[in-house]
């Protein structure tokens, strides 16, 4: 049988597993019962059409976990209460979906569980991984639907309602209530003023006029308190702090207006403006809700960083094992850890030798070996042994919990660039109001009656809200396209340095490489045997381990079979073979007797009874984009350099293929630092790309940091912009999207100056009625938004 | 004109239960993800095996 991949989940097929699935006519090769049976399962319930519109898998997404996690426990009244909501006779659970990849997985969930018995209603967002869930109350139920989803390949995790519903949605809902009650409300008080317009030609009725005011003013009444709430309620905070924002002649205007209004309605006097009243709350609410969104789309990565947790762990009472949900978990409990099962909490090793691949954490991809006694960080997977461990901190009081905290600040923080445009609207909103003053009296000497009507105008037509969006809405449109071309903006002064970068500075290892090992050279000792022989049984017996350079020696070949493998921790892996026993690890494991050059490669040794007949050189191979990602840098105007902590051959080997000639060679992280610090000096503005934990303090010393999300989480924490995917190119993207961004900011700001230089003396010497007044504002930050969304259209 | 005391305050009742209606529909989630009903529907196909359940 010729090497194939899962049909299910990409892998490659063992050679000697010959499962199949018979799926539209053909049978189908699979990698594993569990992915024979998920593969069944789909076809059997008619979504055999879920292959057809997937995308090409990730391998390894989607295959079913070894073991099946014990649902059970969330049929329990408490759990049910804890991670559900009572909705009348039904609950509603929020589950992350871990092990999505695409709208076709959504589509095969919604319409597997959607024909389950027992369910109202299952809605997938495919962009947060979530699962909107409806059922009836019943027992069992809930743990039935999870092990559905497991059983599709998927692994379920149900969210605790308050950490499904996030903040934004609770202020998308808000903003999209006040925006619509601003636009009826506006709709409806314009045709009043039409008719009230019209029959000031016409000659007025005056009971109708006055009852056309009394339905114009109850119509703009929850316009006002509702809808333009937060627009008061900003202002007075900003009154109260003594920086008075661009809200503040808002609620001025909007309150006056209507104040005098409703005087005049009930005085029968001269006119009315509840029209511009609600066209202005309603242009405005509509420009912040674009604001909004524009801000609100990037990627929920809290979420993502969470389903590195188990759902469940194995509590130890005494002697006996409970399975218990993550949550429950207290500093002190005991927990008993499979192998290959995640960590669930911080804690304390208590018996047992185990190695722990925290490659997720520190991005050290060697598997740590622990001992008694040892820290283990949750989310770390623990790879050989069973262990037991002693909680010290769970939930967010876990490194990575901290970890996703810190990231989740460094999203919401407001880049410095927007605080610093708010400080300057401050002051001239303070002038504003000044101005505002002058026109009301001097209009006070040369036409009492006109004051109010001109000082209005002036309040609202030179409303600074084109000036205050200039800058966020272009940050916010930038980011969210950013987060779709797979770049995730985690400090919003990136945008504005990355635009001026002048230096892009490379690390090595997991940067400009692929930082997974491969083969780069094998030499043979024992001329009994030849390459490729060595290559299969290093192939073969390197099946059996998840030791991280175990991938390098993956073959897409048929392996000759090994009869009871067996992983030694931090060794190797022995196994028998054509009844001799063979070993590959380090060389004292598989019998010694080469001496090796003492260059900086990895060498894996590999031994048949006792005795050394080859070893491996392991390399880590350039990305295949670095070297046209870099050219086009260069074509950008952008320097290149490459820093590391390796020995200066690898560093060479790479800077001579990639043409660098600025190269810095087993560098410290301090070495980095300086190297950093001396291109700044000369006036360079410095990109540094890259990951590993050593990394974390040289990417906070440069301008602009970049991290590659495969990298160390710590590393991305101190990055201000994360590379998602696999590659490299993003990068000319990055700084292409901020040269255009810090263009359209600049465009925006010298529209909302002209605008405000040409509207301010039409409207102080009375030729702009409020009505007017309130189009032009609108018009001048719909601009300023629009200009701003053509971002979101950057290819 | 004396019609215009009816239909006005009937017109104001009408977008009472409009709005009403929409926050309702807010409440229940309907507008909290605007991207993937429209993926939704190009990806409800009847599936040959559906097609098959009904022959």
């Amino acid at each position: 049988m010729a090497s194939e991949t899962c049909f299910h989940c990409a892998l490659p097929v063992p050679a000697d597993c010959h499962l199949s699935v018979d799926i539209e006519d053909e049978p189908r090769p699979v990698c594993c019962p569990g992915c024979k049976a998920v593969a069944e399962l789909i076809r059997d319930t008619g979504m055999s059409r879920y292959y057809e519109l997937r995308d090409l898998p990730d391998p390894g997404v989607g295959r079913p976990p070894e073991e099946a996690a014990e649902w059970v426990v969330f049929d329990s009244a408490d759990m049910l209460d804890a991670f559900t909501e009572r909705d009348g006779d039904l609950r509603e659970a929020t589950i992350y979906v871990g092990g999505m990849y695409c709208s076709a997985c959504s589509w095969l969930i919604e319409t597997t569980l959607g024909k389950q018995p027992g369910i109202a209603s299952a809605e997938v967002n495919p962009i947060t991984h979530r699962l909107r869930l409806r059922f009836p109350d019943q027992e069992s139920s809930f743990s039935n639907h999870l092990a559905t989803l497991a059983s599709l390949g998927y692994q379920p995790q149900p969210l605790t309602p308050e950490s499904a519903t996030r903040p934004e949605v609770a202020e998308q809902r808000t903003a999209l209530k006040r925006l619509l009650v601003a636009s009826l409300g506006m709709m409806q008080v314009m045709m009043f003023a039409v008719g009230l317009y019209a029959m000031d030609f016409q000659g007025i009725d005056a009971d109708m006029q006055h009852f056309l005011r009394l339905v114009s003013f109850f119509v703009t009444t929850p316009v006002v308190f509702y809808a333009a709430r937060p627009f008061f309620t900003s202002a007075w905070r900003g009154v109260v702090g003594r920086r008075p924002g661009m809200d503040l002649p808002v609620s001025i205007a909007v309150g006056s207006a209507y104040v005098a209004s409703i005087y005049a309605t009930f005085t029968r006097g001269e006119a009315v403006w509840f029209d511009s009243v609600t066209m202005f709350v309603f242009f405005l609410t509509l420009g912040r809700f674009l604001e909004m969104r524009a801000r609100h789309r990037s990627i929920d990565r809290s979420a993502a960083l969470s389903s590195l947790l188990p759902n469940t762990a194995t509590r130890l009472d005494g002697e006996s094992h409970t399975m218990v949900p993550v949550s429950q978990l207290q500093a002190g409990d005991k927990v008993l850890i499979r192998a290959g099962e995640p960590v669930p909490a911080d804690g304390v090793l208590e018996t047992g030798v185990t190695s722990i691949d925290e490659a997720l954490l520190t991005g050290e991809a060697r598997p740590q070996a622990k001992v008694i006694g040892d820290a283990l960080s949750a989310g770390s997977i623990n790879l050989d042994g069973m262990i037991e461990m002693t909680v010290t901190n769970t939930g967010s009081d876990t490194t990575l919990g901290t970890i996703s905290r810190l990231s989740e600040r460094a999203r919401y923080a407001r880049p410095e660039f927007v605080t610093v445009a708010d400080k300057i609207a401050s002051y001239i909103v303070v002038a504003l109001l000044f101005v505002a003053a002058l026109v009301a009296t001097s209009w006070y000497f040369i036409d009492p009656d006109r004051v109010f009507v001109i000082t209005l105008s002036v309040l609202v037509v030179t409303c600074p809200c084109a000036l205050a969006l200039a800058t966020p809405a272009a940050f916010a449109a930038a980011g969210s396209r950013l987060s779709q071309l797979r770049l995730l903006v985690t400090n919003g002064n990136a945008i504005e340095t990355l635009a001026r970068a002048t230096l892009a500075m490379f690390d090595k290892t997991g940067t400009l490489t692929l930082g997974m090992p491969s083969i780069a050279a094998v030499f043979v000792t024992d001329n009994a045997f030849s390459e490729k022989d060595c290559r299969l049984v290093a192939a073969a017996l390197e099946h059996a381990s998840t030791h991280p350079l175990a991938r390098a020696f993956a073959l897409q070949e048929p392996l000759p079979e090994v009869k009871s493998p067996e992983v030694v921790v931090g060794q190797g892996v022995r196994g028998i073979i054509d009844d001799r026993e063979w070993r590959i690890g380090n060389a004292e494991f598989v019998g010694g007797g080469i001496a090796a050059d003492d260059s900086a490669t990895t060498h894996v040794f590999l031994g048949v009874d006792g005795n050394a007949v080859a070893w491996f050189e392991l390399e880590d191979a350039i990305r295949p984009d670095a070297r046209q990602t870099l050219a086009s840098l260069r074509n950008l105007g952008l320097a290149t350099a490459l820093v590391s902590g390796d020995n200066h051959v690898a560093v060479d080997n790479v800077a001579r293929v990639l043409d660098i000639d600025d190269r810095h060679h087993e560098c410290t992280p301090e070495d980095k630092l300086a190297i950093i610090e001396a291109a700044q000096q000369r006036g360079e503005r410095v990109v540094m790309i890259g990951d590993g934990i050593n990394d974390a303090p040289v990417l906070a010393g440069a301008d602009t940091s970049i991290a590659p999300a495969h990298g160390a989480l710590l590393a991305q924490t101190s990055a201000d912009v994360i590379m998602l995917g696999d590659s490299l190119t993003p990068l000319t993207t990055a700084i292409q999207m901020s040269r255009k961004t810090m263009r359209i900011v600049r465009q925006n700001l010298a529209w909302a100056i002209v605008y405000n230089a040409l509207a301010l003396p039409l409207a102080a010497t009375g030729f702009v009625p409020p009505w007017l007044a309130a189009i032009g504002m609108s018009a001048s930050s719909l601009v300023v938004v629009l200009n701003a969304l053509r971002l979101n259209r950057f290819e | 004109m004396s019609i215009l005391y009816v239909l006005i305050p009937l017109a104001l009742l009408l977008l009472g239960f409009a709005v009403w209606a929409f926050f309702w529909a807010v409440g229940s989630g309907q507008f909290d993800d605007l991207d993937t009903p429209a993926v939704r529907v190009v990806m409800d196909d009847d599936s040959k095996p559906d097609q098959d359940e009904q022959s």
